[in-house]
Order: structure tokens, then sequence, then C-alpha cells
């Protein structure tokens, strides 16, 4: 199931995912990695353990899945860029909107422009990302 | 105060990789990694989405795994390769074929491009995944940036961390 379809705009705003992280969120086993121990990560030069770049955009990948359905799974792309650490007990909120459509090959591909802000409201992911939609009239 | 920054020399795994090290067209090599239910289960987990497209209620519905499951298999390529930990920076993808449980994947990366900018080290690598019957199932391109710290920085020390992990989600 999807939440946009084939009479979608550019301008239409997508659902937002959001999330407060904590640390338990990165931890795998007893491993001490930049995620999930300050010494580990000051040795990189970081200020404090950040999370896993994935599974932030995760809240992005949600929101596109629940825009697109199938239509993520086979056919979805993206080009997101970690432009700030997000550090491991960050509030981030996925947004994004419709930037335009075209159709291929029998389906309507929604373009969007995709971002993850965190509890300051700074971008620390943002880039693009397109699904497809079946067209109107046409089964998917 | 003053303070030395200093760009890791080392770890358990050995000697960081250097820009150098790095050449643009070096193969990372193949890997073969079968996606199962209880990895797309923890994959489900890790991202706190638990939609019936991934969790099919009806007897005999189609289960397929999100999309970003392949995220590793390609950064293990680079791990096996170079010892890099630094930061994942730009994530490109897209996804060609549903990934049902029992599929076998077969990926296998290239580095495409390395730069400095902003006084730091970039590598840029590509991956593709094709299932048994050889058709493209995902196509990624990875950039990495091989330290925090500025490049002028000197290598010392040892780091608690390391890019080479177990290869497990």
């Amino acid at each position: 199931m999807s939440v946009i379809d084939s009479k979608v705009a550019a301008g239409h705003e997508l659902p937002t995912v959001s999330k407060k992280f904590r640390l338990e969120d990165f931890k795998r086993g007893d491993e001490k990695t930049i995620h999930t121990d300050y010494d580990a990560a000051a040795r990189e030069g970081l200020p404090a353990p950040v999370a896993i770049g994935p599974q932030v955009a995760a809240l992005t990948f949600r929101q596109l899945r629940l825009c697109f359905g199938d239509g993520w799974i086979v056919g979805g792309r993206y080009d997101l860029s970690f432009r700030r650490p997000v550090f491991v007990t960050d509030f981030c909120v996925a947004r994004g909107i419709v930037t335009k459509t075209e159709r291929e090959n029998g389906k309507l591909r929604v373009h969007c422009e995709v971002w993850i802000e965190n509890q300051k409201r700074e971008k620390v992911i943002a880039g693009t990302a397109s699904g497809l939609v079946p067209l109107a009239g046409e089964s998917a | 105060m003053s303070s030395v920054r200093t760009r890791i020399l080392e770890d358990s795994q050995g000697r960081r990789a250097s820009f150098d090290d790095i050449r643009i067209g070096e193969s990372l090599g193949e890997i073969e990694w079968q996606v199962t239910d209880d990895l797309i289960d923890l994959q489900c987990q890790l991202d706190q989405d638990f939609d019936p497209i991934f969790f099919p209620q009806a007897e005999g519905g189609k289960r397929v795994a999100p999309p970003q499951i392949t995220y590793r298999p390609p950064r293990w390529l680079l791990s096996r390769t170079h010892n890099v930990r630094g930061l994942f920076v730009r994530w490109e993808n897209e996804s060609f074929k549903a990934i049902e449980p029992g599929t076998t994947l077969k990926v296998s990366g290239t580095i495409v491009e390395k730069y400095v900018r902003k006084e730091r080290e970039f590598v840029v690598y590509e991956a593709e995944g094709r299932d048994a019957a050889g058709d493209l199932v995902f196509r990624t391109r990875r950039t990495h940036v091989l330290d925090v710290v500025e490049r002028s920085a000197p290598r010392e020390g040892a780091g608690i961390d390391s890019g080479i992990k177990p290869e497990k989600i």
C-alpha cells in the first residue's frame, strides 16, 4: 500500500517520520565503536559517539516505503549526503517534498527532495529520492 | 589550552589505509551473501520498520526485504581490501528487483574515484548485487571520508574502533 498516487503534484509534502535515538540503538554486543564509546569517538576527532548513518537514513526509507509501497521496493532510487554528524541521543525527523513527476515504462516516477533534521532543525542528511506509482487506470 | 589533532595510525586490525594506498579502478572483489528471514527481521528491528510488506500476514504472502538491507556487503568489500574507519558521507542507490528471503546475492565492487575536499580525503566506490539468475538487484555508489580530522594532521596512535568488523548486520 502506498499513500502517494498518480494524482500527486510538485509541492506535495511527504509524511514525516521521526525518532529519538538512544545510545543503545547502536550497540552490537560489547563492541566499543565510534557509535557507542566516547573514547573511541574522541580518538577519531569526534566530540561524542555518532549515530550509524544508515540507521538514521532509515527514517527517510520508512517515509519513502510509506509513500510508494512496492514502487519503493523495486524502482526506488536515492542519493543522500550525510552533511552533519548525528549524535546518538539526537531527535531526528525525516521530511520531504515532491519536486516533479515523469512517466517511466508505464508508471509514474515521483521525484522528491528529502532531508532529515535534528532537534535544532539542522539538516543532517539531505538529498533526492524517487519511487514509482501506478498510473491512474492501470494496475500496479 | 591547546590540543594536537592527529589521525589514527592503526587499530586492532592493523594500519589504517592511507589515501595513497587506495587506487582508482581497484577491484574490491566479490562476496556471496544470502538474505535470510532472520536477517530481514534484524534489519526491520534496526530500522524500526514493521510494515506488513516485510511481515506478510496472509498465508503464502510474499515477503520482501527492505532495500537498505544491502548496505553492509559493499562496506565489507571495502573493509576486506582497506582498513578504513572514517565516516560514510554519501549514499546513492537504486533497487531493481525485490529481495526475497533465501536470495543469494553476488556483490562486487570497485574504487571509482578519490579526491580531497576541505583538507579531507574521500574515496568513492561502486558496487552491484546480482541474484543467482544474474539479474541486477541493486546498484550503489558510496563516498567515505577516511578521517574526521584534516589530512595535514599527523598519523599516530591507536584507534579503539576499526572499519574492519565481523561480517554481519
